[in-house]
This record gives C-alpha cells, sequence and structure tokens, in this order.
C-alpha cells in the first residue's frame, strides 16, 4: 500500500529512533577483549569483538591501538597478510623495523572490521607483533616488561549522534583509505583493565666489562696466531 | 654403487654438469612458486619483495629508495625493473644464470691454472651441485650476480685482460663494498716485477722503500686503477645525480657506520649491544676494525702472487672479524674456495671434518638464537659465547687450510703425487 509523504516521513523517523536506540544499546553492551599468543619475539595479539545485542545493521567499527615504543608491525608482513584477512590495518607514521626501543616512539594503528560476511556476533583481528631490542638492563634483570594496552573500540553509524553526551567523540579516517575524517563514537572502557604483558629477553648491562674484555682478548688472540701463521707461510 | 657412478660420470662431464646444474635450480624456481602460491612459509626470501618494490617504485618514476630496507645500487632494481614489465620470476632466472655462470668461471679458471679437465669438472660440481648457493639464489638473494662478478675478474686477471678484469672490478665494488678489499692483492700482483736480488750488498732502507713504492708505478696497474676507477665513479657520479644522497647512504655509509645491534654471528655482536649508547662505544668500534685490518694487510702480502688465495683468505676474513655477520655472507668466500682446493694437500677425511666443525659451530650458534627470538629465554650470554667460539672455528680452519696449501701448480703437483 502507497504511503502519504507525511506517513513515509514518520515512519522513516521512526526507523530511525529505532537505530539509534540499537546503536546506543551496542555502545553500553559491546565488548572488547585481547589475547597475546606465541612466544619469543614474535607473538600474535588477538582481539574479540562481541556487538550486543546480535542485530546485523548497517554499522561500522574500528579498533583504534596505541602501541608503545617497545613493539612495532611489520607493515610489509601485514600487507601480504590482508589477502586472507577479514579485518584492514592503517598505520599513522611509517615504521622503522630495526631500531631499538628507547630510540623510538610508539605509534597509533587503525584496525577496520569487517562485518559483511560474518554470522556470528564475535568479530575477531589477529596482528602479528614483533619486539624491539631494549636497552641493557644495569640491574642484570633478564626480562624487560612492555605494556601494550587494548585498543579503543569506535563504531560509527550513519546517523545518531544527539543523546550521546556520555560517550567520547573521536575523529578518525572513514575508511582504510584515509581520505577523509569522521566523527567516531568511544565505547567507555575501566582505564587498567586488560592490559597486556609483553615480556622481552634484554642483555646483561652489568656483565658489560668481562663481556668487552672477553671480546677482544678472543679477538685479538685470533688475530695474532692467523697472523703468524700467514707470515709463517707466505708465498715470496 | 649405481650412484657413485652417476654422479661421477655427471661431475666429470662439463657441459652435461654445467646443463644439469642449471636444470636443477630452474626446477627449483619453479617449486619456489608454487610453494608460495599454496603454502603459509614463503619460499622466496624478504629480499626479493624488497628489490621488486624498489623496481616498481623506479617503473613509476621514483627512486628505489622509497622502499624502506632497500640498501643497495640502483643497478639492480633497475635490472629487476622486467620483474614488474615481464614476469615476476625474472629476477630469479637472472640470479640462478648468474649462479651456473660462477660455476662454469671456477671450471674456467682451474683450467687456465692447469688443471686437467675432469678434476676441473669435479671441483667446479662443489659449487654446481651445492644446495647452499643453489638454495640461495632461487630463493631470490642477489649474492650471485657479485660472486659471478668476482669470479669474472678473477679469470680476467689470469688471462692477462686487465680492461676486463677492472671493469668487472668496478662493476663488483659499486655493487657491494667487500670487494674493496681486493684491491692490494691486485695491486701488489700488478706491479712490476723484482729486480734481480743484489746478493751480498745490504740496499739502505730508504733505497728499498723508494724502489718499492716505484714498483707501484707501472703501465699495468695504472690501467687497472683508471679502468677501475672510471667505471666505479661514473656509475656513482650518474646515481648521484638521479637519487641523491639518500643513494650514497643507502649503498655505502650505512653499511660502513652499521650499527644493527641485533643478534648475528659476529663476535662482536653482544659487546657492541651492550655499549651501543655508552661514550667509548666509538673506540670499541675502532678496536673491533683493527685486527680485521691488520689481517686484511698481512694476508694481501704475504699471498699476493696466488690471486685467488688472497682473495679467499681476505674475504673469509672479512667475514670472520666483522661486526655484523649474517649466513648470507658466507657465500662470498664459499665461490672461491673450489679455486684454492686444489692447492690443498688435506687429506678427504680431514676435509669434511674442517667442513663438519664449520657446520657445528653454526649450528652451536644457531640453538640459543632460537631459543631467544621464537621461546622465550635469555640466551643472550650463551648466544655470545657461541659467536666467539664461531670465530675461533673460522680461524682453526683458515689455519689449517693455510699451512696446507701447497703453491706449485696443481698439474705438476699431481704428477709428482
Amino acid at each position: 500500500s502507497s504511503k502519504s509523504p507525511l506517513e513515509q516521513l514518520l515512519s522513516s523517523l521512526h526507523d530511525d529512533q529505532d537505530h539509534c536506540d540499537l546503536f546506543r544499546q551496542w555502545l553500553e553492551s559491546s565488548t572488547v577483549s585481547t589475547e597475546l599468543g606465541k612466544r619469543g619475539f614474535h607473538r600474535e595479539l588477538t582481539t574479540t569483538v562481541e556487538l550486543r545485542p546480535n542485530v546485523l545493521h548497517d554499522i561500522s567499527v574500528l579498533l583504534l591501538y596505541r602501541w608503545p615504543n617497545g613493539v612495532y608491525v611489520d607493515p610489509y608482513q601485514l600487507a601480504s597478510l590482508s589477502a586472507h584477512n577479514d579485518w584492514q590495518i592503517l598505520l599513522d607514521s611509517s615504521i622503522d623495523l630495526e631500531v631499538p626501543a628507547h630510540k623510538t616512539l610508539g605509534f597509533l594503528s587503525y584496525v577496520y572490521l569487517s562485518n559483511a560476511g560474518s554470522t556470528s556476533s564475535l568479530l575477531k583481528a589477529t596482528i602479528p607483533v614483533h619486539g624491539r631490542y631494549h636497552e641493557p638492563s644495569l640491574a642484570g634483570e633478564t626480562f624487560t616488561t612492555v605494556h601494550i594496552k587494548p585498543p579503543d573500540m569506535l563504531l560509527r553509524t550513519g546517523k545518531c549522534l544527539d543523546r550521546l553526551e556520555s560517550y567520547a567523540v573521536v575523529d578518525a579516517p572513514c575508511t582504510v583509505s584515509n581520505s577523509s575524517m569522521c566523527p567516531w563514537v568511544k565505547i567507555n572502557r575501566q582505564q587498567e583493565e586488560g592490559i597486556i604483558i609483553f615480556q622481552v629477553p634484554v642483555g646483561d648491562g652489568s656483565v658489560v666489562m668481562p663481556v668487552c674484555v672477553g671480546t677482544l682478548l678472543v679477538t685479538i688472540v685470533c688475530c695474532v696466531a692467523l697472523s703468524k701463521y700467514m707470515l709463517k707461510y707466505q708465498i715470496i | 654403487m649405481e650412484m657413485g657412478r652417476l654422479l661421477s660420470k655427471l661431475t666429470e662431464k662439463h657441459v652435461l654438469l654445467f646443463t644439469t646444474s642449471f636444470l636443477i635450480r630452474l626446477v627449483l624456481v619453479a617449486y619456489g612458486d608454487y610453494q608460495d602460491r599454496n603454502m603459509v612459509v614463503k619460499f622466496t626470501d624478504i629480499d626479493y619483495h624488497v628489490f621488486t618494490d624498489a623496481a616498481r617504485f623506479i617503473t613509476q618514476g621514483e627512486s628505489p629508495y622509497n622502499r624502506s630496507t632497500y640498501r643497495y645500487t640502483p643497478l639492480l632494481a633497475w635490472l629487476l625493473t622486467s620483474n614488474i614489465y615481464l614476469t615476476l620470476v625474472f629476477g630469479k632466472m637472472l640470479f640462478i644464470l648468474c649462479d651456473a655462470l660462477s660455476g662454469v668461471l671456477i671450471y674456467k679458471i682451474l683450467c687456465m691454472q692447469g688443471l686437467d679437465c675432469k678434476s676441473a669438472s669435479k671441483i667446479s660440481s662443489l659449487w654446481l651441485l651445492n644446495p647452499l648457493p643453489m638454495g640461495v639464489s632461487s630463493r631470490g638473494n642477489a649474492e650471485s650476480i657479485l660472486s659471478a662478478l668476482v669470479l669474472g675478474t678473477l679469470l680476467c686477471m689470469e688471462a692477462k685482460h686487465l680492461a676486463c678484469a677492472a671493469v668487472l672490478y668496478g662493476l663488483s665494488v659499486h655493487m657491494k663494498i667487500y670487494p674493496v678489499t681486493y684491491a692490494l692483492p691486485i695491486a701488489l700482483a700488478l706491479r712490476a716485477p723484482e729486480g734481480r736480488r743484489e746478493e751480498g750488498r745490504q740496499k739502505q732502507t730508504w733505497k728499498k722503500w723508494v724502489t718499492f713504492i716505484g714498483s707501484f708505478l707501472n703501465y699495468e696497474l695504472i690501467l687497472f686503477v683508471s679502468v677501475a676507477g672510471a667505471v666505479f665513479f661514473t656509475l656513482k657520479g650518474l646515481f648521484y645525480y638521479m637519487y641523491g644522497w639518500q643513494f650514497l647512504h643507502e649503498t655505502y655509509f650505512y653499511h660502513l657506520t652499521r650499527r644493527d645491534i641485533r643478534h648475528n654471528f659476529s663476535p662482536y655482536f653482544y659487546m657492541l649491544y651492550l655499549t651501543a649508547d655508552s661514550r667509548g662505544s666509538q673506540w670499541l668500534g675502532l678496536a673491533a676494525f683493527l685486527p680485521q685490518l691488520i689481517l686484511l694487510l698481512v694476508a694481501s702480502w704475504a699471498f699476493h702472487r696466488h690471486l685467488a688465495f688472497a682473495c679467499f683468505l681476505n674475504t673469509a676474513i672479512f667475514v670472520s672479524f666483522n661486526k655484523v655477520c649474517t649466513s648470507q655472507y658466507f657465500l662470498w668466500y664459499l665461490c672461491l674456495l673450489p679455486l684454492v682446493i686444489p692447492h690443498l694437500s688435506l687429506s678427504g677425511k680431514r676435509g669434511s671434518g674442517l667442513l663438519l666443525l664449520w657446520f657445528a659451530g653454526q649450528g652451536i650458534w644457531l640453538a640459543p638464537a632460537y631459543f631467544l627470538e621464537f621461546e622465550d629465554y635469555n640466551t643472550f650470554f650463551l648466544i655470545w659465547m657461541a659467536g666467539l667460539l664461531f670465530l675461533v672455528i673460522n680461524c682453526f680452519i683458515l689455519v689449517q687450510i693455510i699451512s696446507h696449501y701447497r703453491h706449485t701448480p696443481p698439474a705438476q703437483r699431481l704428477k709428482t703425487e
């Protein structure tokens, strides 16, 4: 049955209100959890997002990671993985893969999750993360700790920016192509919960003297021995 | 028994050997392509992707140095632009071709030194049928271009084609820094031959020095230096004009001032890591450079009459005493080892024992390195000790090689044995 223009306007306003109610429900009940897998310098950070209520609708999910200077991600590795993933990542700066931790700063990454193909309410992103070399420990400790904060979850939908006073609004790129900025709504979360501990082996600064002396001793002895033999068997 | 006879037939007939070794490499490249497409662990080395990305930047009219970690000459990226225009495996085909060519050059040099065809063929099979260079070039590393250039230089020197040798030498120094260590043995070898020694009369020291320095000023050496210098500086000037300061930095200065403190085979690794930010680190860097320099000077002087041996020793010393050492560097001296082998009076048992010792030294280093990188153990101290042990093993092997090197031509020696 055809509706009059006024009826159409009223029904679309009603849809919008339903949609915005749903959006507010997502903001209140959705959760994000993180987990660090694998061992050694090369790890994987798995972030799981659960949208509650589980209703498929027009919504964009963005995870904003604030990485410390003790870790890095390899943009070329990420590019080769992107073919198999349903998420895409955008980095805010170029990454030096070789510099030690204390000579560099942290960085941001935006991970755009897509819920287009999935039927479950869980969205997952597994990011390979690598530990940087750290300054040697002067106190003789064997490991240093890198704290990785769980990401901020940002949601965006077409309209509905009113009556959201208790939520922070953040400007971030609309899509991974970084062509424009949009307002996103940040989900509230306790600050200290869910921090990931990443232990990285570190050199022992307290043995620097024996190491230097030992290294130079062995190399000089080898140098002298080799020179002696070369001069003994020289071909003139 | 059958396998043994088949193998010896293969290694004795040089044309069959060359063709077979190239075909094996071709098969490896094809397999690598298959593995890349279908498995998670990739066959192709990350370096190959770096080269291809840099070549892509060139096709877009930009500098290859836009690709981070591209630290080679632009010449390589220019060569590999066919990766973009023709096929992605063009680079690999070029590398395996240079690899097989290196084997052919080894054969030719041995023949020129007087070795008979059968033995020369057998020895060059040590390179042509060796899985290490096969694997490295089919995975997309560019080391084989260098080994072909270095062996080409030695072949031309052996054949007394100095201009040719100089061109190849200039090209090889342009591509990587380490062939610069061959400059001194080549210069000493090209000097004017010494006049008859004056018996009984003690020449004055300053006269000796004057004659020594004067011997460097002869036609052949000047020709070599001019041609090699012209090639090197022309290429350098051309690429500096095209890509500016970044070219100089990435190709040369980065390698000279490299302060990559991550674990590697070098005996200096831990010392440099622990002292990276301290005030004395410049002096330590110098202290680490001195043994390398001294040994290079001594080796060049002691063996310049046998150029291939001098170059082999120089490279082995350079790699073993360097501040950074990765397994790729081993190929730099392994390609020269077949030229040395006919002169060695080591028994087969002893030779295989030394080879096993060399591999054991690497294994002893690789074990704690694996646990550090992939298993959450702090094995820095063990890696340091293993690095020192590897240096001692390398020096022991070099001493064995030096003390068993016979400088009579191999053909003559074979007759007398």
